[in-house]
């Protein structure tokens, strides 16, 4: 790959911290100014069997993971099996010689690679613990890839710095990484490696996850009720909020089961607390029934749904895309919700910044659908600009409003625009039962024929006061195209990824990523789809569940389709393939 | 001062006439206005039931949740303003079957709620189906061989659950009732009021006679409340003139939001309009 190019994977048993080695030389190239995105793959198991973290770093923007690595760090044999075919010519292994049978693996298919031992448990023991044996791997592949050895001690500071109160393990990681380092140079001294980084910092960039761009924004939209029971792969942001409750002033409240969160938020929500929730297709399945009882009292709140393979337990650590269907139609009778997907880190943050202003507008729970993949990578991006960023919290009312109001006000009054006024407790004039049964405009329970029609339509109506514009697909790539594909959700990355590798071959794609599926941007949609010469859809499940959307709301029938549900995400080189074969 | 006037309204109620429910909606009403609580602060929490509609029978705020699940709505509701005084009120349906992991959690929690529980032995609104409290035996609709489980003994479980108020009421006992109510809305923890009441349409065996003969008020007899292994003993009894109502044990813990020092002023009530998220992403660089 050459000067400032790399893609690299570190594998292991659980517990051995890979996940280590790849935060630090992400963290490491992102201070020498690259763009990285790094990710984790990882069975449901807190020791043993096998761990990879894969990283990219480049001077562009880095989008998604690629099926080949130039380097890789095996801690041990089943490490180097399992992925060394995936070396591009002439790329490194790096691996623990300490590890009986290591050398004995059996890579004579891939003459050209090269092997580069190191003593890592030994070495780590001799600081005195076997722990530090991954960050002697670090120190390994700083030497081969010449990382900039300051920037890599100000990572090592920083990740260690906070964690122990014993400065020693600063300082033991410190020898850890030189040792790792001066063994290669010594022992490898004419290896003059085909991939060199160099320190290009120009701008500031910040590296995280989906799942803490989600978090982040939810905290900067005034998010002060967190309920949630942890599952996989949304835990990350109960976690999040629980370290930040203090200083930013939340209840988070780790909850006795998801059917308890769910009804916890309609409680918090209805005082006039910002409220979230994030959990996984099966949390969400205990969570229908309270969800629609948030439709039917109009109370706003966010849930964030990360998607794992599923049905049931599944593939509890993979990724998918099939919960689409299940998010927007879950639980019993018709209401309005609203459903974001977003696609990368930046969406993460601005969208779900978003949701939280356009479920007080609509008075309605919206969903942030993302998936394991988006949830559990991280990617280097612009800081986030939180300038144009503004609280909008439609007709919730105040104190003054609510002590001015000469009458009762009316909860679910029958409104022109479908919304009624929010009062909260401790306001006057505004009393009111926050109801899961049908009811009159007072909030009392009715059977009324001709009232049940009136509040059925009043908050079907209340959709209407988000705008088109508001929740436009994301157009990428020229207007006129041969080929328009069609994507929603974490296949972002992956989609543009696999453009640049097409429009360096001369293939003409453009790419509709569907960011807002609920409300569904009809107008676009079939105006993108009318005029493209040809479509493509890619999805991560098996049905093409957008796909049906798409035909339900368009009457569009899309004809070609790459659907992937192995739980892996769909890697650029397969949609390339798949462009090729349709064009 | 609040008045028992001020904590009614127009809204018609849909009980059977002589229904336990209504002493116990009174008592409420008394326990709310003796404690001058203004009604714009108060929330009043109810599951699915008959036990349900008891929201809308009270001119508070409140909220109608789903089955068994007022507890839970009561939790969020207090955690995200303590300034308001919530009330969860359900059934023994509600709350000991469908509900009973929230109400063991809440008790251990002892979030500082007041959970009255209308408890009549039966599935009523229904139409007749064996309860978590059904004795065993109990003949109903879908246990036509008489119940075959025993029964969940709610004041034993408060207690084993560490639970810091524990009361039994009875809904033909109006003013014992509403005092029990009061002590609980003062009380900083969870509270537990659970309630025996007649279903006049569906119980034939827990009436408003055998209530009203069987049951003995512990303020009455020598018993205090201040001992757990005692209140175990009491909670055991039941029987003929051996059936105890009253406050069987109380003890002041600090309650789940006084552990929460940032949650109180109440987070529903801060500004979120400029919130800096800087420092959360320094980290990241």
């Amino acid at each position: 790959m050459g000067i400032n190019k790399i893609a690299l994977k570190a594998g292991g048993p659980a517990g051995a911290g890979v996940f280590t080695i790849g935060a630090m030389i992400a963290r490491t190239l992102q201070k020498m100014g690259l763009q990285v995105f790094y990710t984790a793959d990882y069975p449901s198991l807190i020791k043993g069997g096998h761990n990879a973290c894969y990283l990219r770093a480049e001077q562009e923007e880095v989008h998604s993971q690629l099926q080949i690595i130039d380097v890789l760090v095996a801690v041990d044999a089943q490490s180097i099996e399992k992925h060394y075919k995936e070396l591009t010519e002439n790329g490194a292994v790096i691996y623990d010689s300490d590890v009986r049978g290591i050398d004995k693996v059996d890579t004579s298919e891939r003459k050209d690679i090269v092997m580069i031992p190191v003593p890592m448990t030994k070495t780590a023991r001799e600081l005195g613990d076997k722990i530090y044996r991954n960050v002697v791997a670090v120190g390994a592949v700083a030497a081969l890839i010449q990382l900039d050895r300051k920037k890599l001690e100000m990572t090592l500071e920083k990740h260690f710095s906070g964690k122990k109160k014993d400065s020693n393990i600063i300082e033991a990681n410190k020898s850890a990484v030189k040792k790792g380092h001066d063994y290669v140079k010594e022992n490898f001294k004419d290896l003059d490696f085909k991939v060199k980084m160099e320190d290009k910092y120009k701008e500031e960039s910040i590296l995280l996850t989906g799942n803490d761009a989600c978090s982040i924004g939810a905290i900067k939209a005034g998010c002060k009720f967190v309920s949630e029971y942890p599952m996989t792969p949304s835990s990350s942001i109960l976690h999040f909020m629980a370290s930040n409750e203090e200083k930013y002033k939340i209840v988070v409240k780790h909850a006795e089961s998801e059917i308890a969160v769910i009804n916890m938020l309609c409680g918090s929500a209805m005082t006039g607390a910002r409220s979230m929730t994030a959990t996984s297709g099966g949390g969400f399945a205990l969570m229908s029934e309270g969800f629609g009882m948030a439709g039917l009292s109009e109370t706003p709140f966010v849930v964030i749904q990360s998607q794992r393979t599923g049905p049931s337990t599944g593939i509890p650590t993979y990724t998918e895309q099939s919960d689409l269907r299940f998010m927007i139609h879950a639980s019993q009778g018709e209401f309005p919700r609203l459903l974001c997907a977003p696609g990368d880190v930046d969406e993460c943050f601005y969208e779900t910044f978003k949701m939280f202003n356009l479920t007080d507008r609509v008075q309605t729970p919206g969903i942030i659908l993302i998936d394991k993949h988006i949830s559990a990578s991280a990617k280097t991006t612009k800081p986030f600009d939180t300038s144009k960023l503004k609280i909008e919290r439609g007709k919730l009312m105040t104190m003054e409003q609510m002590e001015k109001a000469k009458e009762k006000v009316l909860r679910y009054k029958i409104t022109e625009d479908g919304i009624s006024p929010r009062p909260v407790p401790g306001q006057p004039n505004g009393r009111y039962v926050s109801t899961s049964y049908e009811h009159w405009e007072d909030s009392f329970t009715t059977e009324d024929s001709q009232m049940r029609i009136a509040q059925v339509d009043k908050r079907d109506r209340k959709m209407l006061n988000i705008k088109e514009e508001e929740i436009a697909p994301v157009m990428i790539g020229p207007d006129n195209a041969d080929l328009t594909i069609v994507s929603w959700g974490s296949n972002k990355g992956m989609i543009q990824q696999a453009m640049k590798f097409l429009k360096n071959e001369g293939i003409n794609v453009n790419f509709m990523h569907v960011l807002w599926i609920l409300p569904f941007p009809v107008k676009k949609v079939t105006e993108v789809l009318s005029k493209a010469k040809k479509v493509l859809i890619v999805e991560q499940n098996k049905y093409g569940q957008l796909r049906g959307l798409i035909r339900e709301l368009t009457g569009i029938l899309i004809e070609n389709t790459l659907f992937k549900y192995d739980g892996r995400p769909i890697d650029p080189e397969e949609i390339c393939h798949k462009v090729k074969e349709v064009m | 001062m609040t008045s028992i006037k001020d904590l009614d309204n127009a809204n018609v109620i849909q009980w059977c006439p002589g229904c336990g429910d209504f002493p116990i909606l009174t008592a409420i009403k008394q326990a709310i206005s003796e404690l001058g609580l203004n009604p714009k602060d108060v929330v009043v929490v109810s599951g699915i039931g008959c036990s349900g509609k008891t929201p809308h029978y009270i001119n508070t705020y409140g909220v109608e949740s789903i089955h068994g699940r007022p507890v839970a709505a009561a939790t969020g509701v207090h955690l995200a303003n303590p300034n308001l005084t919530v009330i969860a009120v359900g059934g023994d349906g509600d709350g000991y079957g469908i509900g009973l992991n929230h109400f063991v959690q809440a008790v251990r929690r002892n979030v500082n709620i007041t959970y009255v529980v209308m408890n009549n032995h039966i599935y009523a609104l229904t139409k007749g189906q064996t309860s978590p409290t059904s004795l065993k035996g109990t003949k109903t609709k879908s246990t036509p061989h008489g119940a075959i489980e025993h029964p969940v003994n709610p004041m034993a479980l408060a207690l084993a659950a560490d639970g810091t108020f524990v009361a039994r009421g009875f809904s033909g006992n109006l003013k014992h009732l509403a005092g029990l109510i009061k002590k609980g809305i003062t009380h900083n923890g969870f509270a537990l009021v659970d309630v025996l009441q007649p279903c006049v349409s569906w119980n034939h065996e827990q009436t408003y006679e055998f209530l009203t003969e069987n049951t003995y008020e512990l303020e009455k007899s020598k018993y205090k409340p201040d001992n757990r292994d005692k209140a175990f003993e009491k909670a055991r009894e039941w029987g003929l003139k051996k059936i105890p109502i009253g406050l069987f044990y109380e003890e002041k813990q600090p309650s789940y939001a006084d552990q929460l020092p940032w949650a109180k002023p109440p987070v529903a009530l801060d500004p979120i309009d400029d919130i800096d998220i800087k420092p959360l992403l320094e980290k990241y660089y």
